[in-house]
């Protein structure tokens, strides 16, 4: 018992699952350097679109004041120093420098309609007006061989620099005939190796992209793999949930406007920023778990009175995401939030491994990383409060709260 | 002349392969060719699983999906007579969240699909606001899309792959602030309406009756029309005109039309066939060229969605309409967008009748592991039409899970000398964008379809 505690405990507090939210003044300092030269360089590169972010907020009516809190949002989700606040508005002023390429492969569309829902302001405009969208297959105007003709002139015109998202899984199986594409029956697998071969990185957006999600589940009929299976030899970040949480996808480009790099990543591939804590650890109900208030079942005092979920299944403690702060349709609301508990839909094999009413407290499920195999309830409750990963944002969070009513007063 | 003529990424990786003989559409295969088998993965899965796995089988319509697999559960307890009490809160609760994934999906079809492309048949730059990603309205219509659904998130935690019902009642337990924040998305949806699309008043819109009438307005519908009828898409895209609605709900009747007369359904009589369909792990034969399967009522097509369910529930402007125009193109958009303002009416009224001190979940008196064998089914109306959901349970874990999707109705491949539904509409044209538009009319998905 005390040696699987141990290991739960190492599961959760190792290097690669921890998130550093304050690494010092000297490493920001420098970072901040960096993303200076980077921005006055991108600023020198003529725009892929030529059009100006701070007019299109203007001319939709949005006030600087909105636009300043949704940049302080963003650095804060990206968990870097309000100091980086200026920075970050002038990145997303030269969205338009980074062209994106989107491809769909066994997919449900269902990350596109989560982007499409991406938070303000107004980032429809943000997004497409100002980021260079090159393709999107469910989005753009064309179709047919027009479209064709449009994918591959933004590849080739755009060698190395774009960013590739990938939505959906590839399918192995029966030599991919499960999944191809174009005029010429390309499959998946060949079409993703094809349009990641000259991308910057890649971004594999959403469970299926990352890690075969639901077309990967037992048996696995069409061979489903993610991204990162198959393509090597250039950086790849993972994003995963169901939906991914557009939030991320958008922190992940202006991580790269800002940078020039992919944010740093955990063992699985994700960004940090995202996925550096556990749904649990910043959840909402956290302080009736805490109390040892538990829903019992669906409709019973507990779920009248929003106390803790995890009794009836909730994921939260074992699945890493910023769900829980940055929530879902622009914020408006989440799975916790109406009572129906976390799934762990960004963790990898959630379809297999977590899925509905098998609540934790009677079922063998893994910790997420691997390795520890013991059920919940003997995990101890202490232990799963005893962690203070999310203490960090906290601070970050409360930093910026300082920092808007710093503006407000001089507005 | 051309012989063979192919429209890739139509929708996705759907394609739209033509055949022509003296200038005209002689064949026309409708194929979709991404598959990923959910009705094999949900074999020998725990019962509750399918309400995770289900509604990701389409990111559009999910919510659909999840409310068909949660009515399929609850007819397994009618079916082994222990029907569940499920609360009017509960019900309510459901249909208005469906309903908003409708509004919400009607709003972006026809901004983002159908205007872009019939936009395209006039050279006029007043239609450029319809521009995909650039033009104002695609952009206002995407940020009204995105306000509205915010109203289900409300109840159902998030949008896409919402998972908030449950055998025996909802979740969610929204209080009367959470209902009216719900109530002022959708109004943001009428004032849309009222202001761009319609360009109308909202009550003076839902009393219309005639052509008269609808001349009326002074928004997209008459931008709609206008390029339409120059394009003589009011002639256009005629299929069998034989109509199945399988759902029903406040705003929908069930029933089928076939010539003239509505009738009632029997579901034994409704079938699907995979002629033509590929079969996994089985090496592909000559004539089979898609992912889809092919669905029969009385082994007959019948056409689904928004023109099926006026002419079913006798809608009075739209059956004048059809009356005129018959299922061309002109009267399946136009009966679309017209059940958009009565979805929106309607749904305000529902969300105006849930009554918070009801319970929303009403515990089932034992589990569905405790059913030694039974079968459960469900019909629901989703976007595009008519969607079915059969489960059929053994000892706590799915035997067997069948699916099947509107598109299936009008976009699945004919069978022996018979054109399925789209084919029908689009063989004959003398455009390959014409048949474009006559294959987006139906609404494409190809994601549900193949599933």
């Amino acid at each position: 018992m005390v040696d699987s505690q141990d290991m739960v405990k190492k599961v959760f507090t190792q290097k690669s699952a921890r998130i550093d939210t304050n690494k010092g003044e000297e490493y920001y300092n420098c970072l901040f350097e960096n993303a200076k030269q980077r921005i006055s360089m991108l600023q020198k590169q003529p725009a892929l679109k030529d059009i100006d972010m701070i007019d299109v907020i203007e001319s939709e009516g949005i006030n600087r004041r909105d636009f300043m809190k949704w940049v302080s949002a963003t650095t804060a989700t990206l968990m870097l120093p309000p100091m980086f606040e200026p920075l970050v508005a002038q990145a997303t002023e030269l969205m338009n420098r980074v062209p994106v390429v989107w491809i769909e492969l066994q997919d449900c569309a269902g990350n596109s309609e989560a982007l499409l829902r991406s938070s303000a302001p107004t980032v429809d405009d943000l997004l497409f007006d100002v980021l260079s969208l090159e393709f999107h297959e469910t989005l753009q105007a064309a179709a047919g061989h027009d479209a064709d003709r449009q994918l591959e002139e933004a590849v080739e015109h755009f060698k190395g620099k774009y960013l590739l998202f990938v939505e959906g899984a590839i399918p192995m199986a029966n030599d991919g005939k499960y999944g191809t594409i174009g005029a010429s029956g390309e499959t998946f697998h060949e079409h993703l190796m094809r349009m990641s071969k000259d991308a910057a990185a890649v971004v594999a957006v959403g469970t299926c992209a990352t890690f075969g999600g639901i077309p990967a589940a037992a048996p696995n009929p069409t061979g489903a793999v993610g991204v990162m299976d198959l393509v090597k030899g250039k950086p790849v970040v993972n994003i995963p949930a169901c939906p991914a949480n557009p939030a991320n996808m958008v922190g992940v480009i202006l991580h790269f406007v800002l940078t020039g790099q992919i944010p740093e990543l955990d063992s699985l591939l994700r960004p940090k920023f995202a996925f550096g804590y556990r749904i649990h650890d910043n959840c909402e109900r956290r302080a009736h778990f805490d109390a040892g208030e538990f829903v019992e079942e669906w409709g019973d005092i507990g779920a009248q009175n929003n106390w803790c979920l995890y009794k009836v299944g909730c994921k939260g403690p074992m699945t890493f995401n910023n769900c829980s702060i940055i929530r879902y349709n622009e914020g408006t609301n989440w799975p916790v939030g109406v009572g129906r508990g976390c799934i762990g839909c960004s963790e990898p094999d959630f379809w297999d491994k977590y899925a509905y009413e098998r609540p934790m407290a009677n079922a063998n499920i893994k910790a997420p990383t691997g390795g520890v195999e013991k059920t919940v309830d003997e995990f101890g409750l202490g232990l799963l409060t005893a962690t203070t990963i999310g203490i960090g944002l906290h601070a970050v969070a409360s930093a910026i709260a300082g920092k808007k009513s710093e503006q407000n007063e001089e507005e | 002349m051309k012989t063979v003529d192919i429209v890739e990424r139509i929708e996705g990786e759907a394609k739209l392969v033509c055949s022509w003989k003296e200038n005209k559409i002689s064949d026309a295969r409708i194929e979709f060719l991404n598959f990923r088998g959910f009705e094999y993965i949900l074999q020998n899965k725990p019962i509750l699983d399918s309400l995770v796995y289900t509604p990701r089988i389409c990111g559009i319509c999910g919510q659909a999906h999840l409310k068909a697999t949660v009515e399929a559960l609850e007819n397994i307890y009618e079916n082994v007579n222990e029907a569940l009490v499920i609360t009017n809160k509960a019900k309510l609760l459901r249909e208005i969240g469906l309903n908003i994934e409708i509004i919400d999906s009607h709003i972006k079809w026809f901004y983002m699909f159908i205007m872009p492309d019939i936009a395209k048949l006039s050279n006029d730059i007043k239609y450029n606001k319809y521009e995909p990603l650039k033009g104002s309205l695609w952009l206002n219509a995407s940020r009204v899309a995105s306000e509205t659904i915010k109203a289900i998130a409300i109840i159902g935690g998030q949008w896409p792959h919402t998972s908030y019902m449950i055998p025996g009642g909802v979740m969610s337990d929204p209080t009367l602030f959470d209902l009216t924040s719900m109530q002022n998305y959708l109004e943001q949806a009428i004032i849309f309406f009222e202001n761009t699309l319609g360009g109308i008043d909202f009550e003076e819109y839902l009393a219309f009756s005639n052509m008269e009438d609808f001349l009326k307005t002074n928004g997209s519908l008459i931008d709609f029309k206008n390029i339409a009828f120059k394009n003589n898409l009011e002639k256009i895209g005629k299929a069998y005109d034989s109509h199945i609605v399988l759902g029903s709900s406040s705003l929908f009747e069930s029933g089928k039309i076939k010539i003239k007369n509505i009738s009632k359904i029997d579901s034994s009589k409704i079938s699907e066939s995979s002629i033509n369909t590929f079969k996994v792990n089985i090496s592909k034969k000559e004539n089979e060229y898609t992912w889809s399967k092919t669905a029969l009522y009385a082994n007959e097509f019948y056409e689904t969605g928004p023109l099926s369910r006026a002419l079913i529930s006798n809608r009075k402007f739209i059956k004048t309409i059809h009356k005129e125009y018959q299922d061309s193109v002109f009267t399946r958009v136009l009966a679309r967008m017209d059940e958009l303002a009565h979805l929106l009416y309607t749904t305000k009224k529902l969300i105006s009748k849930v009554d918070t001190s009801e319970p929303s979940f009403i515990k089932p008196k034992y589990s569905l592991n405790d059913i030694e064998t039974a079968i459960g089914s469900s019909f629901i109306e989703a976007s595009r039409g008519s969607l079915s959901h059969k489960v059929e349970v053994s000892k706590g874990l799915i035997k067997t899970y069948d699916v099947i999707t509107p598109t299936v109705w009008n976009l699945g491949p004919g069978i022996k000398d018979k054109y399925g539904v789209a084919q029908k509409a689009i063989v004959g044209l003398d455009s390959i964008s014409k048949a474009e538009i006559v294959l987006r009319s139906f609404d494409i998905c190809s994601v549900c379809t193949t599933h």
